[in-house]
């Protein structure tokens, strides 16, 4: 029945001492002070008491509000070093990473059942299409050279020119430019 | 009648240009070539293996050129076998593809591996490929004509596949280098077997 305006400040008599803001200590206050002026006509002395309350209730608005704003304080500050904590955690599983535990970030897992995984070193990639290039380009000179005598510009019998035939070395003369071939080749 | 290195040389060509096509992966650097070389176009999509290349050979001012053109892989992974061929070239294509936006922001990225790895004076040439596919630009022409004045390098669209402006941009970069190389008998000197393989084969015949 005496719900509504009234019941509403007292409410905070009730609650939990850490949970309390400065507006409960203003509804507590204001509570008691309602309640000093139903007895403040009766003597004298219940001024002095009046008096001592209210520096009373200053001092625990005080306190109040600056244990609310410490809460504040120390959930973020507690917020602060949980980010930091991942930070470490997240750069410390990398670095292990590297060490062979587990897989970094810049390191590739290698399935050996897969038929396709890689298998090649760069300097082994490297040699074998500079290989490939060198024998395209010597076939394509070759090819220009086959094309010279079929044209009739260069003369058949001119024995210099015909140690193409790398492979058989029939003559010992011939085996002798056969080496040099492949020792100048060996320089490209 | 002796034949030697020069005299064989000279029988099928006065110069032999290195060319070196780079650019990132995907934007029609083989297809370039193969146009030139073969004046051909295949539509299937085989990535490059580290390095090849083609022989053309061009006739410019009365002048038979021999165009050894160098083509690269794209991709990151290869970065260190391509770049160890930067060195050798005379001119470098720098290729991006007009329907793809990071092909045409990694411009910079390829001149500052020119800068680290070419020669100072090779010469650039910067290509937008895929102009026939007007539909899908994503680069406008007058962006690439302002990256390649910026930079103080030729440039054309081209297309591999309409055989747009290919040869055109051949032709010009070998006779940018052309222009620059002094003009003496310099078919000996020419018959490069350094490095990158090169035409080589005609050493051992005039030792016999």
């Amino acid at each position: 029945m005496e719900f509504g305006e009234e019941s509403s400040p007292a409410l905070a008599f009730e609650k939990d001492a850490f949970e309390l803001t400065v507006e409960d200590v203003y509804d507590i206050s204001y509570v008691i002070g309602r309640d000093l002026l139903k007895i403040s006509s009766t003597g004298e002395e219940v001024s002095d008491l009046q008096f001592r309350i209210v520096r009373v209730l200053e001092m625990f608005e005080t306190l109040v509000n600056k244990y609310n704003l410490s809460v504040e304080e120390l959930k973020m500050e507690r917020d602060n070093l949980k980010a930091e904590l991942d930070r470490i955690i997240r750069e410390g599983s990398s670095s292990s990473g590297q060490s062979g535990q587990t897989v970094g970030a810049n390191q590739l897992v290698v399935d050996l059942n897969d038929p396709n995984r890689p298998r090649f070193t760069m300097q082994e990639l490297k040699e074998v299409l500079q290989e490939r290039n060198q024998l395209k380009a010597q076939l394509m000179v070759a090819q220009e050279e086959l094309q010279l005598y079929k044209s009739g510009i260069l003369p058949q019998s001119e024995p210099a020119m015909v140690d193409v035939d790398l492979g058989t070395p029939a003559a010992t003369e011939d085996s002798s430019s056969t080496i040099n071939e492949k020792t100048t080749i060996g320089k490209l | 009648m002796k034949l030697t290195l020069k005299s064989l040389a000279s029988l099928t060509y006065d110069l032999l240009f290195k060319l070196l096509l780079i650019g990132d992966s995907g934007v029609g650097k083989t297809c370039v070539l193969f146009r030139f070389s073969d004046d051909a176009f295949n539509t299937t999509f085989i990535s490059t293996i580290g390095i090849d290349f083609k022989i053309k050979t061009v006739e410019l001012q009365g002048k038979k050129i021999k165009l050894q053109i160098w083509d690269t892989a794209g991709q990151e992974r290869f970065h260190t076998i391509t770049t160890s061929y930067y060195r050798g070239a005379m001119g470098i294509m720098l290729v991006y593809d007009i329907t793809n936006a990071k092909s045409f922001e990694n411009i910079s990225k390829w001149l500052r591996n020119i800068d680290e790895h070419a020669n100072e004076d090779v010469e650039r040439m910067l290509l937008g490929n895929k102009c026939d596919m007007e539909d899908k630009r994503v680069v406008p022409k007058a962006k690439g004509e302002q990256i390649a004045r910026e930079h103080g390098i030729r440039f054309f669209e081209t297309s591999a596949k309409a055989n747009i402006n290919i040869e055109k941009a051949f032709l010009t970069l070998a006779e940018d280098i052309l222009r620059k190389t002094p003009v003496k008998e310099p078919n000996s000197e020419n018959v490069d077997i350094s490095s990158g393989g090169g035409v080589t084969g005609w050493k051992s015949k005039c030792c016999s």
